[in-house]
């Protein structure tokens, strides 16, 4: 039996696995002060208009009433929506979490299938520098709490961009460079900064964008360099949310990355994209939103992450860091029910791993699957009490 | 160590000739013909040898910090990498050609029932999309001369250097759909965590181009 390209099942171990990583990220969301949510995995399509995704890449279906339908492809949007709507009287900012799975018929890329899971937050109601940095912060703190050792996070700001071309006149030169800054194509960025109707210095500060990475150094000769009001807020906004930053103790993972254009449109202020070296491709992504609520009437700003967990569970794995296999517990061989079933209870209670041997196995066969099912102990249960079975040296069982 | 993926041919001995040029010495990769990974301990260069189509997929997994590769490859292939340099060489030309003898001198004259064979698909797809002309793309792994020749196909879609080829095969030429030369691309994570052996090297190439 084949499954359909995109989607891949977690066997026992990783399934474990899997759970223990959600179960850490989700007790640092609990203790950051963010409340868990449930969306529904299928929403009417127009919920997932336009900037969210691109409507060929859903799952998009009809229900018994002609209604298009569509399978959840991010979780931002949905709580949007119930933010607006059935969160609207609740006090602010609302500080939400989520950890989901998402759906997105797109070619099948390193660590997104086609059904992949996010765990992420959203802050709503704030569009202070302090609420832009605690999400920035929790993003990093994950990511080392998780064990991903050499994680950094790197931050842009929108408007810096937005404001170098706002000096230029021409709506659809401004789209071209947004998309060649988005793609990092440098020579195309080259050629049409060169052709486009630009003063000289904001020229010069186009192709000098890609260089603009560093620290606080780097802010400051940006907020000097920026051409008008808008590229000076941009910086003087970062330059608020990085000091804070330092605060937290997580100036070391930080990077500033001014080059950094993420989807037009839709993010509004700072932005940020967490990496590790040697491993090519983006953990988490996020930033500033504070436009998505007008779709739903809602003048909220908001600023959020999202991670993908198989592109972390990928990290984990080549950092050496993924569980071997190892089930341990107790294999219980019950010569007397009553007995073995006391034994097992008390055990359970205990919190540990039990299994009642439910074939009548001998005690040489016990031996042998225990092996074979990494079983820490066997034991026999009878009337008298309770008999370890030496479980000998065994080889190929990893410490 | 930057890795740095290059296709076999052309493409490698020009670009080894213009790393020599910045004072690199490669003489360990036009020495290893069988080789697929070669290491410039000095250079602090790895090069990974791979298919043309291939080098952009390793840049994009990160399996590679770098790579050289055409233009119209990194087209095709619509991968997510940076693209740092333009190298100025290798210009070649992504072209329709049709046979002499059908008497056709403009793309629009090719129809629904046109055929067109090609190694580049997507680009194929996408230029006669954006003329609003219908055609059926054949992809063709190489030889794509043969598709007409042999009634596959009505025309096609592939790269000129001189456009001899094509004229020994009997193919004129109707419309250039773009040019290309080789590029230098990037990871989008290397660009960031290796940004000073990056820009030290793009630097020594912008010298010598």
């Amino acid at each position: 039996m084949r499954t359909p390209r995109g989607v891949k099942d977690f066997l026992p171990l990783d399934a474990e696995w899997k759970l223990a990583l959600e179960q850490k990220i989700r007790s640092a969301f609990r203790r950051w002060g963010y409340h868990e949510v449930i969306s529904p995995t299928f929403e009417y399509s127009d919920l997932f208009a336009q900037d969210s995704a691109d409507p060929r890449q859903t799952y998009r279906f009809f229900d018994q009433n002609g209604d298009l339908l569509v399978l959840r492809s991010d979780l931002t949007t949905p709580i949007a929506r119930m933010v607006a709507t059935r969160l609207k009287d609740e006090a602010k900012p609302l500080r939400l979490s989520y950890i989901a799975n998402v759906f997105r018929y797109d070619e099948v890329q390193v660590g997104f299938q086609r059904e992949f899971y996010q765990a992420g937050v959203e802050l709503f109601g704030s569009s202070s520098a302090a609420a832009d940095a605690e999400v920035a912060a929790l993003a990093v703190t994950i990511f080392n709490e998780v064990g991903a050792s050499g994680f950094r996070l790197d931050l842009g700001h929108t408007g810096y961009i937005q404001g170098i071309l706002s000096e230029c006149r021409s709506e659809t030169v401004r789209d071209q460079i947004w998309q060649l800054l988005r793609k990092k194509d440098l020579v195309g960025l080259k050629n049409t900064a060169a052709a486009a109707d630009l003063p000289m210095p904001v020229k010069e500060l186009l192709l000098h964008l890609p260089d603009f990475r560093g620290g606080e150094q780097l802010l400051e000769e940006a907020y000097a360099s920026a051409p008008n009001e808008l590229s000076r807020q941009a910086v003087a906004n970062l330059q608020e949310i990085y000091g804070r930053l330092l605060a937290y103790g997580l100036g070391p993972q930080i990077e500033i990355d001014l080059s950094m254009a993420k989807t037009l449109g839709y993010y509004t202020g700072m932005v940020l994209e967490g990496y590790v070296p040697q491993v090519g491709f983006t953990l988490c992504s996020g930033g500033r939103y504070d436009l998505l609520g007008l779709r739903f009437d809602s003048h909220l700003p908001a600023v959020g992450f999202a991670l993908g967990l198989e592109r972390l569970m990928l990290v984990l794995e080549l950092q050496g860091l993924r569980p071997q296999a190892q089930t341990g517990g107790i294999l219980v061989l019950p010569l007397s029910w009553p007995h073995a079933l006391e034994y097992a209870a008390r055990k359970r209670a205990e919190g540990m791993r039990v299994e009642v041997d439910t074939e009548g196995r001998t005690e040489t066969e016990a031996l042998a699957y225990a092996q074979l099912r990494r079983f820490d102990r066997v034991v026999v249960v009878d009337a008298a009490g309770v008999h370890e079975l030496p479980l000998g040296e065994e080889e190929g069982r990893p410490c | 160590m930057l890795r740095i993926a290059v296709a076999k041919g052309r493409l490698l001995d020009a670009f080894r000739a213009l790393l020599e040029q910045t004072g690199c010495d490669c003489r360990a990769v036009a020495e290893a013909s069988r080789k697929l990974v070669i290491d410039l301990e000095q250079a602090g260069l790895r090069f990974i040898l791979a298919k043309p189509a291939d080098v952009p997929t390793y840049v994009e997994y990160g399996a590679a910090d770098l790579g050289v590769v055409g233009k119209d490859v990194l087209v095709e292939c619509d991968r997510n990498v940076a693209e740092l340099l333009d190298l100025k060489y290798g210009l070649c030309r992504l072209v329709v050609a049709v046979p002499q003898a059908s008497g056709i001198s403009k793309v629009q004259e090719l129809d629904f029932n046109s055929r067109v064979a090609s190694k580049y698909p997507r680009t194929a797809e996408a230029f006669f999309n954006s003329r609003g002309i219908q055609v059926e793309i054949i992809p063709l792994a190489g030889s794509i001369e043969l598709g007409p020749m042999v009634g596959l196909s009505e025309a096609i879609v592939d790269i000129t250097e001189t456009g001899r080829t094509l004229a020994e095969n009997g193919l004129v030429v109707i419309e250039t759909i773009m040019e290309s030369t080789a590029r230098l691309i990037a990871n989008r994570i290397s660009l960031k965590t290796q940004r000073e052996a990056i820009a030290a090297l793009v630097s020594a190439l912008e010298r010598v181009i």
